[in-house]
């Protein structure tokens, strides 16, 4: 009976006591793929950095670095890129993302000479890093080259996007402010409609007509003093209708850029800017 | 003698090893309590969510999310603090535990302006039979929720009804008489333009938009009575009519904007001054 009653507690008390160590190497590893994979990257990034001190692990800071470009923070993300060794088996994909990083921190000349050493470096990412910086180009002021070299590292079905791109940056459909002035200047409203402003284009012909014709039958009835009011309002108006052209033609062409940018920007973000993936959550 | 000695040195053994080996999962939740009791949220909600990972028989499934709500909550991430909630809801295992959780989640909506979604919260409290006894309780978030909906007369109706707060209560009726009514300043504008803005105290918009009706009023009248009825019809259409819709226009805009800043003023304080329970 009293072996029993020994047999039963020391069963419960194995049963009741569960040890773990929420501080194993293994356990914060554990937790921090957990973390990563459950995109809480800030979380993920300070286990795993805790994970860091106790062990080395490559492939760890491989993740640290996708989890600080996960939330952004290319800076940190480009640092981390870069401390991968060469022996590391993540070697040439950081490499890559560097660029990656250098591309979404700003477009700068460190971003086209790293591209450059990254494109004629004969790796397996070389092809990777030539087709982001060719893409890179369509954000910057600056000429781009011959269409057939500019197109050279993309695949087929890229080929068809970029080559419009291409030419929508070479040939973009800007509207000339002088002829939206002009036109305005002819007949109120005109430089808007040319503009696509409909709206406003028939609004600014109707109340210049209108102040004009007022102007001139009150003139006609001999009442000078409101002929006069009228007249100045509808001067307004005139003047107000050709600035108002012009700023127009300069707001659709600053759109035409808006527009275009993006266009190139979700490209490249739909490619994940030609970087390899890595599905860690597998 | 010795092998009773021997026996009973090993029963109190095993009763203090029993006793004394608490569970690390226990300890982990009180770490992570302590944590949040310093307000350190962003180190409890990581505490909490190694709790969670590690608790492979949810155990502690109710309290780790409703901590984790709780936490997010504080921290004014009320997404994520719903969706912790309404999990703290489905780990609750009395009633208690999950009315705790349903008025948490239905404050969290409240605070997040998801006031729909906080009425059906409360509105399942209040027909579930089970929680009759906390009415009370209920109705007072219920108030709270008409607070944020804009709608202080329900608001000071709910608070009111048995004395429920009569400090709020005081304050919704307050805020309630001092709005504008949108509808008179439009309607008034129709009548005498100008006029909705001056109920509003925007005397200067008031003055400027009688004057123009007033002004273009005369030229239309006066086109006609000089029989040039083409002038009276361009005048009259294009110039008198778009300065009074322009002004019925504005005396609403006022009438809204002005209830916008008595609203705001009773929210902060609301926010800085009021001593009882808040979302």
């Amino acid at each position: 009976m009293l072996k029993l009653f020994f047999f039963i507690t020391l069963l419960s008390s194995l049963i009741y006591s569960q040890q773990i160590d929420f501080n194993s190497p293994s356990n914060i590893k554990l937790f921090a793929d957990y973390l990563f994979c459950d995109k809480d990257y800030f979380r993920a990034i300070d286990e795993y950095e805790k994970y860091l001190q106790i062990v080395e692990d490559d492939s760890v800071q491989f993740k640290i670095a996708i989890g600080y470009s996960a939330i952004n923070d290319q800076s940190n993300a480009y640092k981390k890129f870069s401390s991968i060794k060469l022996t590391s088996s993540f070697y040439e994909q950081s490499k890559i993302e560097m660029l990656k990083s250098l591309y979404l921190q700003n477009i700068d000349s460190s971003y086209f000479l790293y591209a450059d050493i990254l494109t004629h470096s004969q790796s397996p990412i070389s092809n990777n890093a030539y087709r982001l910086k060719n893409s890179s180009l369509l954000l910057i002021k600056n000429d781009l080259p011959e269409k057939e070299n500019f197109l050279i590292p993309f695949e087929n079905e890229e080929k068809k996007s970029l080559s419009n791109f291409y030419d929508l940056k070479n040939n973009p459909p800007y509207k000339s402010e002088v002829r939206a002035g002009i036109l305005s200047a002819i007949i109120p409203g005109a430089g808007k409609i040319y503009t696509y402003d409909y709206g406003d284009g028939i609004t600014a012909f109707i109340l210049t007509g209108l102040f004009a014709y007022l102007a001139y039958t009150n003139f006609e009835h001999n009442h000078p003093t409101r002929a006069w009011i009228f007249t100045a309002i509808g001067a307004g108006f005139y003047a107000g209708n050709i600035y108002g052209s012009v700023a127009s033609a300069q707001i659709f062409n600053a759109r035409v850029n808006f527009e275009f940018n993006e266009g190139v920007k979700l490209f490249l973000e739909e490619k994940n800017y030609f970087v390899p993936t890595n599905d860690f959550c597998k | 003698m010795t092998f009773v000695n021997k026996n009973i040195f090993l029963l109190l053994v095993l009763i203090t090893s029993n006793v004394f080996a608490q569970s690390t999962l226990q300890q982990q939740y009180e770490y992570a309590n302590h944590l949040f009791n310093q307000e350190k949220y962003y180190d409890a909600v990581t505490e909490l969510k190694r709790l969670q990972y590690f608790d492979e028989e949810n155990k502690f499934s109710y309290q780790s999310n409703l901590l984790i709500g709780k936490s997010y909550k504080f921290g004014a991430k009320f997404d994520e603090a719903v969706k912790y909630l309404t999990l703290a809801e489905i780990y609750a295992k009395s009633e208690e535990e999950y009315f705790v959780a349903k008025t948490l989640n239905a404050r969290t909506n409240i605070l997040r302006r998801t006031t729909k979604r906080a009425e059906r919260i409360l509105n399942d409290l209040l027909n579930d039979p089970r929680f009759r006894s906390n009415e009370k309780e209920i109705k007072y978030w219920m108030g709270w929720k008409y607070i944020f909906s804009d709608d202080w007369e329900k608001a000071y109706e709910i608070f009111n009804e048995n004395s429920l707060d009569t400090a709020l209560a005081s304050l919704c009726k307050l805020v309630d008489q001092e709005k504008y009514s949108v509808n008179f300043a439009k309607y008034s504008s129709y009548l005498i333009p100008g006029f909705g803005q001056f109920y509003t105290g925007e005397y200067i918009n008031s003055a400027l938009s009688l004057g123009w009706n007033i002004l273009f009023g005369y030229l239309t009248i006066n086109a006609f009575v000089e029989d040039r009825i083409f002038d009276a019809i361009i005048i009259g259409n294009f110039l008198w009519l778009r300065f009074y819709s322009g002004n019925i226009q504005n005396a609403e805009k006022y009438a809204v904007q002005k209830n916008l800043e008595i609203s705001d003023k009773a929210l902060e304080y609301l926010q800085y001054s009021f001593k009882g329970e808040r979302p």
